[in-house]
């Protein structure tokens, strides 16, 4: 819940047709141009991760120790382990090697690597930050196509101003509500659904265990959901509109096509690039929501797993952590931009 | 009347006006914010940090709303009213704070970018880019879990991931006001790096910096409420912090819905009117967007 | 448009019906017949391997499923046999025979000496293996075993060898571990020589124990006792009740508000096994003698400390902080459940609240106010302002840290609040010294010679920053002398009069003050379990006591046929609505495309 909403549309603007594309330039060209930017990106935020984590204030060993009791014999076993012992530029070159071969170091709090720990909680993450996406993108483009289109209807007016509001709405206090009402219940009104974990502790086999599965996800989903999609049915909606109002359009009515199929096949298709592109640049949005909802829900995902490591703080997983989700949210970034570029023809011949 | 220019610009303000007149929704957010900025300011005048003392609270623990507690009263028998009153202050302090920092920076690094072509301007972009793709809560949380969790810090953090979008717009308005002839001609005449930036394109990305920081405000706000809530602010009563207190005390458990309810309602609407204000500032000042809606 | 959304509302019951048809003839439930207990916590695991686990939920799991030398005895809680049923001492108090009682693992191998001489030697010769319980094998010399006897020589006679806290490992199975530090022990079902073997962790979900059929003691009553992890702490109140889980520890005074009222909740309040006290900088050095830190210099005066002592109100603290859940400290660090090892101030000692008094020894040590009402050191040179370190994001702390600044202000003490992350408050108030006054508070053992040594004055940090583990900075001649007694001292009656005189000379040097030792807090479903037995069995503790004894003895009614009768949140019936909820809202997505397609024609 930290970007503003404004980016959400300009940032369209900035992704799209933008004014220093290359011209006349192939496709694959422009990937690998992309590729370079990436892999540059990514290069500056295992540099930056380095340097920052290195702002700490104080001695590392005992950061990690938090005041534990540990003998002086511990304490330097415990420097060698992570190097601390060498030069500072020694020390860089060790990281970044060990960071490119996904090294990525050993939790304290766990005792094991966090490569490991980051492996166990991917599944869990992405099942539920998967499912609310399609679900917000999906909910958030026919939403905002059926508002676009009868702009200024009830339906209009009432779904934009929904997203206002949910858009409004921290993430957390939708969480811890909804979990009130629908996970505990209020009053007379029993819970409806499980709101710890992903599953029963005594959970079933078979098909029984997805539906145990599927029930323990619906709120955490739902709270997802809802602050996620509010963005893609505005910008939806935005562009929509600008679409309505070319001379395509109008041709298309003029040619006597029915007003369904006129939406269907010439305005939607054009439209829903910018909210596609609007969908990856976001995704670092969502991997924000998830570390909240993961947290009030006991999600067992990389989320709950990088608020813990902030919370202990455990900052070798931390900056594991960091690092991976930083790295894939720049790699979904570069798809987007690529992806666009295939599909929006404007763009490649501009 | 002293100039032609400054008759023109008061022109201009009265059409601006004019058509933000007609954004009901941008009215009811420019009405929702004045008051609660207002309210805001004038609160010292009535009550102090006292409302927040634990000690001083003598009220009844847990009072749901009555009248003489329209809000009801917290896990000390403080006035959840008084509290979301003064708590206002230090969220729309950061707020501001935290969006000033933010279009401060993306201000420049816009500019410049746009400004200056060749390799700064690329480099520029780079950086830009860079920090546009950082998941920005989790970057926040990463920052204020390392250099500690002071409203100056948080400040910092929100500030620092958040500029980017900033600076892209700038730097696309910035791009567009250079490729008039004018600034041409300002150039024939020997005007500088400084006098084109300060003097043209300066006065023609203000208004849309205006709506950009709008929903940074807003934004800054909810941010500043969920670091709160993940425990990674060490702030005065603000309304993050009121929030989280409610759930360390139990409020939900304790059916105390109103410790919940009122101070997230109160984030929701002044986000909200930020929101409406920055929207219909966009509409009216982007002419793109004004045909749209 | 209306129409629409009745038709989603049609579907939408439809397939909860469905679903609840579905689950209700999956629902075969294969727990029925059995006696399970849940455990909430709001920790999750750190490690399943006893050398490395130190977080609290872990180290009583574990003491759930390993054997130990000795074991706090239920109603007494003084050593008692355990996997040495009996043990000798030799006249120096330097040699060590434990007899290990001939039990067996849980894989039927048979428990002996050789496997507790295995686990000491590794925890002594591995760094690794030391992370957890390393201290208490620091004054071991050699640790031998032949058949079922071990013996353990010691460096220098210790009084407190019985109660060692190191689990004993099966050697058989942990020998060919080459890389302790990096060992998750993750092998189920574990060979344990406890009630319990654990079956099962899924990580930060929960974790499966099975009751041990080999154990010595006899077969636990139930079946099969899990210990469920929540993130939020509010979830797991609203667990139990929901009766997702049978029984929460360790909690909050608010928390337990909560669910007091509760007609199926036990709510459980005896007294606690901590202590919460202020730490005073009172000129913090490091090993050497070199003074470290920036504390205040009036702290120095045992006048000052005294008067601040005076001038705190511990009862209301224990009110208004607390919710009356606690019981003001009249005495020091070990807190009243103790009750052979308990020191109480009575008489002349006793510091009661007298803001006068306070005022008064202040003024007669030339402490005089200003203007300002502020007090100034005797030459004049500072102002009375002591900072208060407390840690971010603990409201009860925040809530503390305003009572004090009141009361001080009564006796012309200026008190500001710092706020400190974890692990710049241990470094701060534990090394480097940059603090006037903290909160702290200790959890302690029923032996308290371990809590005793952090006030010692090797435990202050050594002068490059390492070491350390000090409470308080303190380094005082009598108590370092009453220490070293009481570790010779083998008569507990005579030994526990000494630790009682050292209890005494910190609460009289005040470089500590102690305010409050908070209650135990928990609660159990009344409707589930039938019997548990705390520790100690007169008003002790359940979960919080870190014991086998509470999970040993609880007993539960068996699981019903089908899911939990009170709307328990996980079960059967309701999986299925859910479910069928879930599909509802995929399937408004996948209806509304469709809808298009097909009404197309009907529409303007």
């Amino acid at each position: 819940m930290t970007a503003p909403l404004e980016a959400a549309e300009p940032a369209v603007q900035a992704a799209g047709p933008g004014d220093e594309r290359p011209t006349r330039r192939g496709t694959l060209q422009y990937a690998l141009s992309k590729a370079g930017g990436a892999l540059f990106s990514i290069a500056m935020v295992i540099v930056g991760t380095f340097f920052v984590f290195r702002l700490l204030p104080g001695d590392p060993v005992r950061n990690l120790a938090q005041g534990r009791n540990m003998t002086p014999a511990q304490l330097d076993l415990e420097r060698r382990r992570l190097g601390l012992d060498q030069p500072m530029i020694d020390q860089f070159f060790d990281f970044v090697g060990k960071t490119l071969r996904l090294d990525l170091g050993i939790s304290y709090e766990y005792k094991r690597p966090v490569l490991d720990l980051i492996g166990e909680r991917l599944g869990p993450t992405l099942l539920l930050a998967g499912t609310g996406l399609v679900i917000a993108v999906s909910l958030g483009i026919w939403q905002g196509t059926r508002a676009g289109w009868r702009h200024g209807s009830r339906f209009d007016r009432f779904s934009t101003g929904a997203s206002l509001v949910l858009w409004s709405v921290p993430t957390f206090w939708l969480g811890l509500l909804l979990m009130m009402v629908f996970g505990v219940g209020i009053g007379p009104i029993p819970g409806l659904f499980p709101f710890r974990g992903i599953e029963s502790v005594d959970a079933p086999d078979g098909f029984a265990y997805i539906l145990d599965v599927a029930s323990h996800m619906v709120l955490p989903c739902l709270t997802l959901v809802a602050v996620v999609y509010a963005q893609y049915l505005l910008v939806m909606r935005s562009s929509l509109l600008e679409e309505v109002s070319q001379d395509y359009v109008t041709v298309a009515r003029a040619k006597g096509l029915r007003d369904d199929e006129v939406r269907r096949r010439h305005a939607v298709p054009n439209a829903l690039l910018p909210t596609v592109t609007l969908v990856f640049m976001r995704i670092g949005f969502v991997v924000g929501g998830a570390v909240t909802v993961e947290t009030i829900y006991t999600w067992p995902g990389l989320g709950q797993l990088f608020y813990e490591a902030v919370r202990v703080p455990d900052f070798t997983l931390m900056q594991g952590t960091f690092l991976l989700i930083t790295v894939a949210v720049v790699v979904m970034n570069t798809l987007a931009d690529v992806v666009y570029h295939m599909l929006d023809p404007r763009v490649r011949s501009a | 009347m002293t100039s032609p220019a400054a008759a023109r610009r008061r022109l201009a303000l009265s059409r601006f006006w004019a058509d933000f007149r007609t954004h009901r929704g941008g009215m009811a957010g420019l009405v929702t914010l004045v008051v609660a900025v207002a309210l805001a300011l004038v609160a010292p005048l009535f009550i102090s940090a006292d409302v927040t003392s634990v000690v001083s609270g003598t009220g009844e623990r847990w009072a749901p709303p009555s009248l003489s507690e329209p809000f009801g009263t917290d896990e000390s028998g403080r006035s959840i009213l008084l509290m979301v009153w003064w708590g206002s202050r230090t969220s729309l302090l950061i707020g501001f704070l935290a969006a000033l920092l933010s279009v401060v920076i993306g201000l420049v690094v816009g500019v410049a970018a746009g400004h200056f072509r060749g390799w700064l301007g690329g480099a520029l972009m780079r950086v830009t880019d860079w920090f546009l793709v950082l998941p920005s809560l989790v970057t926040a949380l990463v920052l204020a879990a390392i250099l500690g969790g002071s409203t100056f810090t948080i400040i910092m953090a929100i500030g620092i991931t958040t500029w980017p979008a900033t600076a892209r717009l700038i730097r696309a308005q910035t791009l567009a006001v250079e490729a008039r002839p004018y600034i041409e001609r300002s150039k024939a005449l020997g005007a500088g790096h400084w006098h084109i930036t300060t003097r043209h394109v300066l006065p023609n990305v203000a208004p849309l910096l205006l709506a950009s920081t709008t929903l940074e405000v807003a934004s800054a706000i909810v941010t500043e409420s969920t670091l709160a809530f993940l425990g990674a602010s060490a702030n005065k009563t603000s309304w993050g912090t009121m929030l989280r207190a409610s759930y360390d005390f139990g409020a939900a458990t304790q059916g105390a819905w109103w410790y919940i309810l009122i101070p997230g309602l109160a984030i929701l609407a002044v986000v909200m009117a930020f929101t409406l204000v920055g929207r219909a500032l966009e509409a009216v000042l982007n002419p793109r967007l004004r045909r749209a809606a | 448009m209306r129409k629409w959304f009745a038709r989603l509302a049609t579907l939408g019951v439809a397939l909860l019906v469905a679903g609840q048809g579905t689950t209700a003839a999956l629902a075969q439930d294969p727990a029925a017949g059995k006696k399970t207990v849940r455990v909430g916590a709001t920790q999750s695991m750190d490690s399943m391997n006893p050398f490395l686990a130190v977080r609290l939920v872990s180290t009583s799991i574990h003491r759930w499923m390993y054997g130990y030398l000795t074991v706090p005895d239920s109603k007494t809680l003084q050593p008692s046999p355990d996997l040495a049923e009996s043990w000798t001492t030799s006249e120096d108090g330097l040699t060590w025979t434990f007899k290990i009682r001939a039990a067996k693992w849980s894989d039927g191998k048979p428990v002996t000496a050789e496997d507790a001489a295995w686990t000491f030697n590794k925890m002594m010769t591995d760094e690794a293996a030391k992370t957890a319980n390393g201290p208490a094998v620091e004054n071991f010399e050699s640790v031998t075993a032949s058949g079922q006897d071990l013996t353990i020589k010691l460096k220098a006679p210790q009084a407190s060898m019985l109660e060692n806290p190191v689990p004993i490992m099966p050697k058989h199975v942990w020998e060919s571990v080459t890389d302790m530090a990096n060992y998750d022990a993750e092998k189920y079902p574990t060979v344990s020589s406890g009630p319990y073997i654990a079956v099962e962790h899924k990580k930060d979900q929960h974790v499966k124990l099975q009751a041990n059929p080999n154990y010595w003691r006899g077969k636990p009553k139930i079946d099969e006792l899990q210990v469920v992890f929540y993130d939020n702490p509010q979830a797991a109140i609203a667990g139990l009740k929901n009766g997702d889980i049978d029984l929460i520890g360790r909690l909050q005074p608010p928390e337990f508000e909560a669910i007091q009222n509760d007609p199926n909740i036990e709510a459980w309040n005896t007294q606690g096994r901590r202590a919460a006290y202020l730490q005073i900088n009172h000129g913090a050095t490091t090993t050497d003698d070199k003074p470290v830190g920036d504390g205040h210099p009036a702290l120095k005066d045992l006048k000052v400390r005294q008067a601040l002592h005076y001038a705190i109100d511990k009862q209301k603290l224990v009110t208004e902080v607390q919710n009356g859940l606690a019981k003001p400290a009249d005495g020091s660090i070990v807190p009243p459940m103790y009750k052979d090892f308990f020191w109480e101030a009575t008489g002349d000692t006793k510091v009661t609240y007298d803001p006068a008094k306070a005022n008064k020894i202040l003024d007669d040590a030339g402490y005089k106010k200003g203007s300002d009402g502020v007090r100034t050191m005797p030459d004049g040179s500072r102002k009375l302002e002591f900072r208060f370190t407390i840690h971010t994001d603990t409201p009860i702390e925040d809530k503390l840290a305003e009572y004090l600044t009141g009361f001080f202000k009564e006796i012309g003490i200026t008190l500001t609040t710092v706020k400190l992350d974890s692990s710049k408050f241990s470094e701060e108030t534990g090394v480097t010294g940059n603090f006037d006054i903290a909160i702290s508070g200790w959890s302690v053992n029923p032996d308290p010679e371990e809590v005793m040594a952090t006030h010692l004055c090797s435990r202050r940090p050594a002068p490059g920053g390492e070491g350390g583990g000090t409470e308080s900075f303190f380094c005082d001649e009598t108590f370092e002398k009453l220490y070293q007694e009481q570790l010779k001292e083998l008569d507990r009656p005579k030994r526990a009069e000494i630790l009682k005189q050292m209890q005494e000379r910190l609460y009289t040097q005040a470089p500590i003050i102690a305010i409050y030792y908070p209650n135990d807090l928990e609660g159990y479903r009344k409707d589930r379990i039938t019997s548990i037995t705390p520790i100690p069995e007169d008003k002790g503790l359940l979960y919080g006591g870190s014991s086998y004894w509470p999970f040993y003895t609880v007993d539960a009614k068996a699981t019903a046929a089908s899911g939990g009768a009170s709307g328990g949140g996980s079960n059967t019936g309701l999986i299925a609505g859910i479910a069928g909820g879930v599909v509802a809202v995929g399937l408004v997505v996948f209806l509304a495309t469709r809808r298009r397609k097909s009404t197309a024609d009907e529409r303007e």
